[in-house]
C-alpha cells in the first residue's frame, strides 16, 4: 500500500524538521520514508517508539524528526546508549536507530557488534551514503574500491567491508544478530516489508540501506551532481540475493532471519535479576 | 591500651599476610575499636613482598601508615630486610626462622622467633596452617586483642578446615618462648 | 547500624545502593575491579543490574542509556579508563544527565603502576571532556566511610544539578580495609547526613530553559513527553541548532547552575588546627590528607603552629578557603604538581606556596615534619630529589 508522504508526516513527524536541511537530491528521505511507512503499517503510534540517531548526514537529518521521544548519541556510541536504555525501558517500547555507515561500521563497530552479541532489542537502520559525506566526502568502510573521494584522490585502494566478496553482514551474523537485511533506497515497498520484519524481531535487527549522495559522492566519483546518474548507478549495482551479477555490490533482501530465536538481552537481564533476588542464584 | 597500635605483617604472596591483617582488624572492630588496614604488593620480581599495615585505635585514625610498628611479623627475609629498621626500640619483631635466616643484632627492638612453618609441618604434616599458628601467637602477644574474638573472626574469615584451624590457633596461642 | 571491616570499594557499593543506584556498567581495571565485582554481587540482590561493557567508553554510555530510561546509574574506573569517559562525560554534561563516576587514582601516565596510589587526575576531572563551557562537580573522600558518604552525596548532587558527578578516590582508599558503619534505615541515614534526591521526569516542552536554576527535572525517555537530547547545541525544546546565541544560553546554564548554587556543597572541606592563624597551612585531599593530619597534630605537640586544610569538594575549586595570608604547603600524590597550581592561583598575592609531591606511596610523617619545620624557619627546603625544584 502506498501512502502519501503528507499523511505520514502529519501523523509521525515534527513539522519543524520537514523539509529537512539535507542537500538537494539526497536519497536519505527515501530511506526515512520507508521506515516511517513500516511503522504506520504495523499500526504503531508515536508513543510506541523511542528514536535514536547518530552523527553524520543520516543522524543529523533524522534527529528530532520523530514526534515522540528522541536522542542522538556521540559518534559511534549510540549502540551502547541503546543497550543501557533498553534495560531501563519497558519491553513493549520499540527502539529504532537511524545511523550512518561511518558511525555503524567505522567508529561504532565494536559497540555495534556487542549490541548484536547481546541480541538487545533494537532496529538499526544503517543509511549508507558510501563514505563520510557530511564532512565533505571522504572514503569510508563501504566505499567501493577504486572510488575517488576527497581523501582518496587516486581512488580508494584499501580492502573494504563491501569488496572482494566481503560483506559486513558476515561480521554481524557471527556476532549474534537475529535479523539482517539490505535494501537500496529505490526498493520502496519491498524495503518497507523488510523493515516491518526487522521491527517485529524482539532482538537485534539491522537493515543496511545504501542511498544516493549526489552532492559529494556522485560529484567526485561520477563527475556529476545530477541525481539521475547516481540513482541509476546505485540501482545498477544492486541485485536481489541469488541474482547477483559480476558488478553487483549490494545483494538485497533478507540476508538472515532468526527472528525471536535467541533470548532477548533486556529480558534475560531482568529475568536473571529476578531469579537472583528470589533464590540467590541463577 | 595505647592510643594507637601499629601492626605490620609481611612475607611472600600466598602466605596469608593480608588475611592475617584482616582477622586482626575484624577482631578489633568487634571490640569497638577503629581500624585501618592497607595492603600493598611490592614488585612481583624476586625479592618482592606482600604487606599489610594494620592500625588499631580507640579514636578515629588519621594516618593509616605504620611508620613505627609495635609489632612486625616477618615471614620472608626480603620483608625483614625491608621493614626491620622501622621498628622502634619498644617494638617487637616476630619472625619465622624458616624464612628469615639472619637477624640484625644491631637493632634496639626485641625479637621473638616463632617457627610457624615447622610447627605446621609437625602437627598437620602440611605448611598450610602456619598462618593460623602465627595468628594464635599474635593473639597471645598483643594484649589489646581479645582471644575469643580473634578466634571468632578467624572462623568467619577462613571458610574451611575449622577444626584444624582451631587447633593451630591454640598451639600458636600457647606457644612458650624458648 | 551494621559495623564491619571492609574495603572502600565495598563502602562505595553500599553507598550507591543506599542512594538508589540500580544500574552499574563497568570494565575491569585495577584498582576499581573489586568495586565492579561487589556491584555484580550486590545489585541483583537489590533488584538492580550489573553489566560488563566492551570498554570504559561503552560502560559510561550504557549508564547514560540507563539514566535516560529513568534509572540511577554509576560507573567506576581508574585513570586509563577515565580518559575513555571523555566522550560520554561530555554528552552527559551537555544533555544534563545525572550520573555518578568513580575514579580510583593510580600511578600514571598510561598504565604506570597499577596497584599503587596516585593523584594525577586533579585537572582531568575538572576538564574530563572537550569544548569547555561547563563546570564539573568533584568530591574527594579520604576514608572508606567517607567513600560511602560521598557516593551518596554524589548521587544527590547529580540529580539536583542534573549532571555527572565524579568521586575522585585513590588506590589506598578503594583497596584498603577500614571499619565502616552502614546505616540500615532512613533514620540512621539522616543521622549520618546522607541526603537522597529522587529521579524526576521532565514533562517538557522546555527541556533546556535558559536559566541558572537547579532542580530542573532531567530528560527521561519512554514517557512520550517529546523529550529530545543530543550532542548538538539544543534549543529550549531540545532541537539541534547551530547558533551562537542559543549556545551561549546553553553554556550559561551549564556553567552557572553550578557556580550560583555552591552553597549546596561548599561545606565539604575539613579544617584542623586552623583557628589561630597558623604560620603554615598544609593543603591536601584524599589519603595523603590523613598522614598530613597526623603530622600536623605531631607538629603542634612540638610547638610548630601548623594547620591542615583538606579539600573534599575539589571542583568547583573552593577559592573562599584561601583567604589567610600565610605560608602554604601543598601535599599531593604526583610529582608534577597539580593542586598546587590551583592553590597558587587562589591564595592572597604575597603568600608563598610550597609543594611536596610523592607518587605510588604516601608521604611519611618524617618527610612532612621536616618540611614543615624548614618552611616555618625559612630554611631552604632540602633538595632530596628534583621534585621541589619547580616550586
Amino acid at each position: 500500500m502506498e501512502y502519501k508522504a503528507s499523511e505520514l508526516i502529519s501523523k509521525y513527524l515534527r513539522s519543524r524538521k520537514i523539509p529537512s536541511t539535507a542537500c538537494s537530491g539526497c536519497g536519505l528521505g527515501m530511506n526515512h520514508k520507508i521506515v516511517v511507512q513500516a511503522i504506520q503499517e504495523l499500526g504503531l503510534g508515536v508513543e510506541d517508539i523511542i528514536w535514536g540517531t547518530s552523527i553524520g548526514c543520516a543522524g543529523r537529518q533524522t534527529f528530532a524528526t520523530w514526534k515522540g521521544d528522541g536522542f542522538a548519541g556521540t559518534h559511534g556510541r549510540v549502540y551502547a546508549i541503546a543497550r543501557g536504555l533498553r534495560v531501563a525501558l519497558p519491553p513493549e517500547k520499540h527502539l529504532i536507530l537511524t545511523v550512518g555507515d561511518g558511525d555503524a561500521f567505522g567508529i561504532g563497530l565494536t559497540h555495534l557488534i556487542h549490541a548484536a552479541r547481546s541480541n538487545a532489542n533494537m532496529t538499526v537502520i544503517v543509511n549508507d551514503n558510501l563514505g563520510y559525506q557530511s564532512t565533505g566526502g571522504q572514503y569510508g568502510w563501504t566505499t567501493p574500491q577504486g572510488s575517488k573521494t576527497d581523501s582518496s584522490p587516486y581512488g580508494m585502494f584499501e580492502h573494504n567491508l563491501m569488496s572482494e566478496g566481503l560483506d559486513v553482514m558476515h561480521i554481524l551474523k557471527g556476532a549474534g544478530a537475529t535479523f539482517l537485511a539490505r535494501h537500496v533506497s529505490m526498493d520502496g515497498l519491498k524495503a518497507v516489508e523488510t523493515v516491518k520484519k526487522a521491527i517485529l524481531n524482539r532482538g537485534f535487527s539491522l537493515v543496511h540501506m545504501p542511498y544516493p549522495c549526489p552532492t559529494n559522492f556522485a560529484s567526485r566519483e561520477l563527475g556529476s551532481r545530477n541525481q539521475v546518474n547516481i540513482y541509476r548507478w546505485i540501482k545498477d549495482h544492486a541485485a536481489p540475493l541469488g541474482q547477483e551479477k559480476e558488478d553487483t555490490i549490494w545483494a538485497t533482501g533478507i540476508w538472515y532471519d532468526a527472528s525471536n530465536s535467541r533470548p532477548e538481552f533486556s529480558q534475560m537481564v531482568w529475568d536473571t535479576v529476578d531469579k537472583i533476588r528470589r533464590t540467590g542464584k541463577i | 591500651m595505647k592510643d594507637r597500635i601499629e601492626i605490620v605483617a609481611s612475607g611472600f604472596g600466598g602466605q596469608g599476610v593480608v588475611r592475617l591483617g584482616q582477622i586482626i582488624g575484624e577482631t578489633a572492630v568487634k571490640q569497638g575499636l577503629h581500624v585501618t588496614m592497607l595492603k600493598s604488593h611490592g614488585t612481583e620480581m624476586r625479592g618482592g613482598y606482600v604487606r599489610s599495615q594494620v592500625v588499631l585505635s580507640k579514636d578515629l585514625i588519621d594516618s593509616p601508615m605504620c611508620e613505627s610498628p609495635d609489632y612486625f611479623v616477618a615471614l620472608s627475609s626480603a620483608a625483614y630486610k625491608r621493614f626491620k629498621d622501622t621498628v622502634p626500640e619498644e617494638g617487637l619483631i616476630i619472625y619465622d626462622p624458616a624464612f628469615v635466616d639472619e637477624i640484625d643484632k644491631g637493632l634496639e627492638c626485641s625479637h621473638k622467633t616463632f617457627p610457624a612453618k615447622d610447627l605446621s609441618m609437625k602437627h598437620f604434616n602440611n605448611a598450610l596452617f602456619a598462618n593460623t599458628l602465627v595468628l594464635g601467637r599474635m593473639a597471645g602477644l598483643i594484649e589489646a586483642l581479645n582471644k575469643d574474638l580473634v578466634l571468632e573472626s578467624m572462623l568467619e574469615i577462613i571458610p574451611k578446615f575449622h577444626d584444624k584451624n582451631r587447633k593451630a590457633f591454640q598451639i600458636g596461642y600457647d606457644y612458650a618462648d624458648a | 547500624m551494621k559495623r564491619f571491616l571492609e574495603t572502600g570499594n565495598f563502602a562505595i557499593t553500599e553507598g550507591a545502593i543506599l542512594a538508589g543506584c540500580r544500574f552499574f556498567a563497568g570494565y575491569p581495571i585495577t584498582p576499581a575491579t573489586e568495586l565492579a565485582e561487589a556491584m555484580s554481587l550486590r545489585l541483583p540482590q537489590e533488584g538492580g543490574v550489573y553489566l560488563q561493557a566492551e570498554d570504559e567508553c561503552a560502560a559510561m554510555h550504557m549508564c547514560i542509556g540507563a539514566a535516560l530510561g529513568g534509572m540511577k546509574a554509576m560507573t567506576a574506573t581508574s585513570g586509563p579508563g577515565f580518559i575513555l569517559y571523555a566522550d560520554p562525560y561530555g554528552w552527559a554534561i551537555g544533555c544534563e544527565t545525572p550520573l555518578v563516576v568513580l575514579n580510583s587514582g593510580r600511578v600514571g601516565p598510561v598504565s604506570g603502576i597499577t596497584g599503587a596510589p596516585g593523584q594525577g587526575e586533579f585537572y582531568l576531572t575538572r576538564y574530563p571532556t572537550q569544548g569547555g563551557n561547563f563546570e564539573t562537580i568533584v568530591l574527594a573522600p579520604n576514608s572508606a566511610q567517607e567513600c560511602m558518604a560521598m557516593t551518596v552525596e554524589a548521587f544527590y548532587l547529580a540529580e539536583r544539578f542534573r549532571m555527572p558527578v565524579t568521586v575522585l578516590a585513590d588506590q589506598l582508599i578503594t583497596d584498603g580495609f577500614e571499619d565502616i558503619s552502614v546505616p540500615e534505615n532512613d533514620g540512621e541515614m539522616k543521622e549520618m547526613s546522607f541526603r537522597v534526591w529522587p529521579r524526576k521526569i521532565n514533562q517538557g516542552p522546555k527541556f533546556y530553559p535558559p536559566s541558572d536554576e537547579i532542580d530542573i527535572a532531567p530528560v527521561v525517555l519512554g514517557h512520550n513527553t517529546g523529550a529530545l537530547c543530543s550532542d548538538w547545541t539544543p534549543t529550549e525544546e531540545g532541537y539541534d541548532i547551530e547558533e551562537v546565541e542559543a549556545h551561549h544560553k546553553h553554556a550559561y546554564r551549564l556553567i552557572y547552575k553550578v557556580r550560583n548554587h555552591r552553597d549546596l556543597f561548599s561545606h565539604h572541606y575539613d579544617k584542623k588546627f586552623m583557628s589561630d592563624d597558623p604560620d603554615l597551612i598544609v593543603v591536601s585531599f584524599g589519603t595523603p590528607s590523613r598522614v598530613v593530619n597526623s603530622a600536623v597534630a605531631k607538629a603542634r605537640s612540638q610547638g610548630l603552629k601548623v594547620g591542615a586544610l583538606r579539600l573534599i569538594n575539589l571542583w568547583p575549586f573552593p577559592d573562599e578557603l584561601f583567604t589567610a595570608r600565610s605560608k602554604y604547603l601543598v601535599v599531593e600524590l604526583n610529582w608534577d604538581g597539580q593542586l598546587v597550581r590551583e592553590v597558587q592561583r587562589a591564595v592572597p598575592k604575597d603568600s608563598k606556596v610550597h609543594f611536596l609531591g610523592i607518587c605510588g606511596d604516601l608521604p611519611t610523617m618524617h618527610d612532612l615534619l621536616t618540611t614543615f619545620e624548614k618552611i616555618i624557619k625559612n630554611e631552604p627546603l632540602s633538595r632530596r630529589g628534583w621534585e621541589l625544584e619547580a616550586w
